[in-house]
């Protein structure tokens, strides 16, 4: 297998590009993703090869064509509508969290909505408290719906081409800080299966379990954390739901302790989730209880400085790393 | 000192209540006149108040649980107390005696002594011992401990508010696997090994001196029962408690016996026949059953049912590894059978309890059983009765003793045996009779091959 280095936009340029080439239902649709190429460049160069058909702008109006992709996927057509960010499609929540996931459920399986909502999820580029949402703990509260969160621009790549060819909504979370990495993507075609979590760093030590961005930080951190003597295992969950548990948990046997990394709030979240099935399946093998990372109990501020804070970092994860082993 | 908080007489006919809630949890302060539990009596469910102030030290009584007028339900710790050792110096509810003697320091005055609380004690959610139930213990570091058979109470918690972690228990496995390396074989060689061949020297001598740092080697475990020690405890309790046993002691030359077993199994090493003293004694109880049919017979409470089979069981132990304990393997038609069927069926049966285990075909349908100990030495004992069984007979080892023959002190050999026996149905004399023709068998065994 020859791969290259791209980065992480371009691999989902090549998903979407390579699902539109061999299925001629798929198409683009959102603000800015033809003309201007995509507000982040992720679209470039898509409307000259498949035209303003499969390639659409529109107003901003996330309600408007979010429904309106949804009635297509119930028609038979397999839509990617991409938010701009995440945040936005908030104002779109009556279809996206009410009509498509419900969709197959409540007309006795007559429709189906095959489509994908994907867009910039999280904070970090000082955006502003209403522009830096973490929409996963909210969303993945519905039932119906599949949420894959890539780490790298393989996964973003292999997961996206997994996510269109789903017959379920997925909501594909990306994040703006991740779109310039750069990551080795073979030449061939290839996707990733939703469900299957991946260990991104051995560890015998801790368990850290993250998705998406702060999984940098979870790495950052084990490699601190190393130099103390403590050895992390760090597992990068990619899709939310469905949620492969079974790998965090053979982890946490493993290593007997546990902490969730999540760049949403903690009240009711995708951690709290996560710590909850831990507690559940690793009772008796837990030294503590489970240890969480999430945002602070705050809107994203605007400052540089607090927004890091805010976050989940390294500094926090070591701290709670070393907590949760009574290290600290 | 302690409170003691009991289940009140709420109407003039309540004679037991049921805690159908707590309104409380051990560690919560509590003042005079709080509500403390919902308690259902014969006629309502009402509202329990506490007269004192002070902490909950220890709820005895869980919720669900039906106990009567008088029964200590919770005990408060007062102001100047530790309610986390309230109630639990006392042995708590259902720790054993010795973990109560170690788990108490000094002053165990102020709590009820256990046998009052023993009464009480719910059976259905026995709390577990003191040594786990009180302490913060993290789920692995319990496994581990019970994995390695540490003893959590000699373990120093150094997680929050003392938890036991992972940590500790590694080190208490460490500082265990040192403390025994520490000890020079040379410390240990005083103790002779306990010779099972010879009984009567090993008894007589003298106790070598235990080295004080050998009392470390043993530590307190907690051993879950298993179902097949539920299952002994369950029907000896039942057989010791409601068969009226007595005991019947005979002893009998082996000499005959003995004599006629070497000469057989010198004749017949060729065909493997081995035959061991117990083969010889379950075909005499067998066939002496012809004469004394009381003893293959079972009390069935309005009658005594004979049986028409002659079934000899015999107890069979377990080894430690398969979890100890003991099963009675059957020899079905004893009477019927030869010395030499008796002897590879028991061999067969005693293989097979050891190994896989017996079919439940192979355990059942003993109609009088033998215990055997004769071969750890052991000179006499007393058993109890396999139910339905209404006797067994407990057999020591034949030993050499000076006798008299024919007027002469010469050495002998003689076993000594021990019938247990059912009142309901066996008399004293005729278990004297029965024994006597045992006698008769065993002391002319040239009967027992036609």
């Amino acid at each position: 297998m020859t791969t290259r280095t791209i980065e992480f936009r371009e691999a989902l340029r090549e998903a979407m590009s390579e699902e539109m080439r061999e299925d001629l239902r798929v198409f683009l649709i959102g603000e800015e993703v033809a003309q201007y190429n995509g507000a982040y460049k992720v679209s470039r160069g898509m409307l000259d090869e498949f035209g303003p058909k499969r390639v659409i702008d529109t107003p901003i109006s996330e309600s408007g064509f979010a429904g309106m992709s949804i009635g297509a996927a119930m028609m038979g057509l397999r839509p990617i509508v991409e938010f701009m960010s995440w945040s936005f499609s908030l104002v779109a929540a009556d279809p996206i969290l009410n009509n498509a996931p419900k969709m197959l459920y409540m007309s006795g399986g007559q429709f189906g909505c095959p489509i994908v909502f994907r867009g910039n999820d999280g904070a970090g580029g000082q955006l502003g408290s209403t522009h830096s949402w973490c929409v996963e703990s909210m969303f993945a509260n519905v039932p119906g719906l599949k949420m894959a969160i890539p780490f790298t621009p393989y996964d973003a790549k292999g997961l996206l081409k997994t996510a269109i060819r789903d017959d379920d909504p997925v909501f594909f979370l990306e994040s703006e800080r991740l779109l310039s990495i750069e990551g080795e993507v073979p030449e061939e075609s290839y996707t990733v299966p939703f469900g299957q979590a991946l260990i991104r760093r051995p560890g015998t030590d801790c368990t850290i379990v993250s998705f998406g961005r702060p999984l940098y930080f979870c790495l950052e951190a084990a490699k601190t954390l190393a130099q103390e003597g403590i050895e992390c295992e760090v597992i990068d969950g990619r899709t939310i739901k469905p949620l492969d548990i079974d790998t965090i948990v053979a982890s946490v046997r493993k290593t007997n302790y546990c902490v969730v990394v999540d760049q949403s709030w903690s009240f009711a979240s995708v951690g709290s989730e996560i710590a909850s099935q831990v507690h559940q399946h690793c009772f008796d093998d837990l030294d503590n209880h489970v240890m969480r990372v999430h945002n602070d109990d705050v809107p994203a501020p605007y400052a540089y400085n607090l927004e890091q804070e805010m976050l989940p970092n390294a500094r926090k994860i070591c701290e709670a790393v070393r907590a949760v082993t009574y290290n600290a | 000192m302690s409170i003691e908080i009991t289940m009140p007489r709420l109407s003039d006919t309540m004679e037991t209540g049921t805690i159908i809630k707590w309104e409380i949890a051990e560690g919560d302060v509590v003042s005079a006149g709080d509500v403390i539990a919902d308690v259902e009596t014969d006629k309502a469910t009402m509202e329990l108040q506490v007269f004192d102030d002070g902490t909950v030290a220890r709820i005895l009584v869980p919720e669900g649980q039906t106990t009567d007028v008088g029964t200590i339900i919770a005990i408060l710790a007062e102001d100047d107390e530790d309610s986390t050792k309230v109630g639990t110096e006392s042995g708590g509810a259902s720790s054993a005696p010795e973990s109560q003697t170690k788990a108490t320091s000094s002053d165990t005055t102020s709590a009820p002594p256990a046998s009052e609380l023993e009464a009480p004690v719910p059976t259905r959610e026995a709390p577990a011992p003191r040594s786990n139930g009180k302490m913060k213990v993290s789920p692995v570091a319990r496994h581990l401990a019970d994995e390695h058979s540490v003893d959590l109470r000699h373990v120093e918690g150094t997680g929050p508010g003392g938890r036991i972690i992972k940590r500790d228990i590694l080190k208490a496995i460490d500082a265990g696997a040192e403390t025994q390396a520490a000890v020079p074989p040379s410390s240990i060689t005083p103790i002779e090994p306990v010779s099972v061949a010879t009984p009567v020297k090993s008894r007589t001598a003298a106790m070598p001196l235990v080295p004080a740092s050998m009392g470390s080697m043993l530590q307190e475990q907690i051993i879950p029962v298993s179902n097949i020690r539920q299952i002994i405890a369950k029907r000896l309790i039942e057989s010791k408690t409601t068969v009226p046993h007595y005991q019947v002691t005979c002893a009998f030359d082996m000499d005959p016996l003995l004599e006629m077993r070497q000469q057989l199994n010198e004749q017949l090493v060729a065909q493997q026949v081995k035959l061991s003293v117990n083969d010889f004694l379950v075909k005499c109880c067998a066939v002496a059953m012809y004469e004394h049919p009381f003893f293959n017979a079972s009390w069935e409470g309005e009658q005594i049912r004979i049986h028409g089979e002659i079934n000899i069981g015999i107890a069979i132990s377990l080894p430690p590894e398969k979890g100890g304990g003991l099963v009675v393997g059957v020899i079905r038609h004893a009477d019927q059978k030869s010395l030499r069927a008796i002897s590879s069926e028991t061999r067969y049966l005693a293989e097979k309890a050891r190994g896989k285990g017996l079919s439940l075909e192979e355990m059942s349908g003993s109609t009088f059983t033998i215990s055997n100990l004769g071969m750890f030495g052991v000179e006499h004992f007393t058993a109890i009765i396999n139910p339905p069984n209404s006797a067994i007979l407990a057999v020591g080892a034949a030993i050499q003793k000076p006798v008299v023959k024919q007027g002469e002190l010469v050495v002998g050999r003689e076993m000594s045996a021990t019938l247990s026996s059912d009142h309901r149905v066996i008399d004293g004399a005729m278990a004297a009779q029965y024994l006597a023709s045992l006698r008769q068998y065993i002391e002319n065994p040239a009967s027992l091959l036609v």
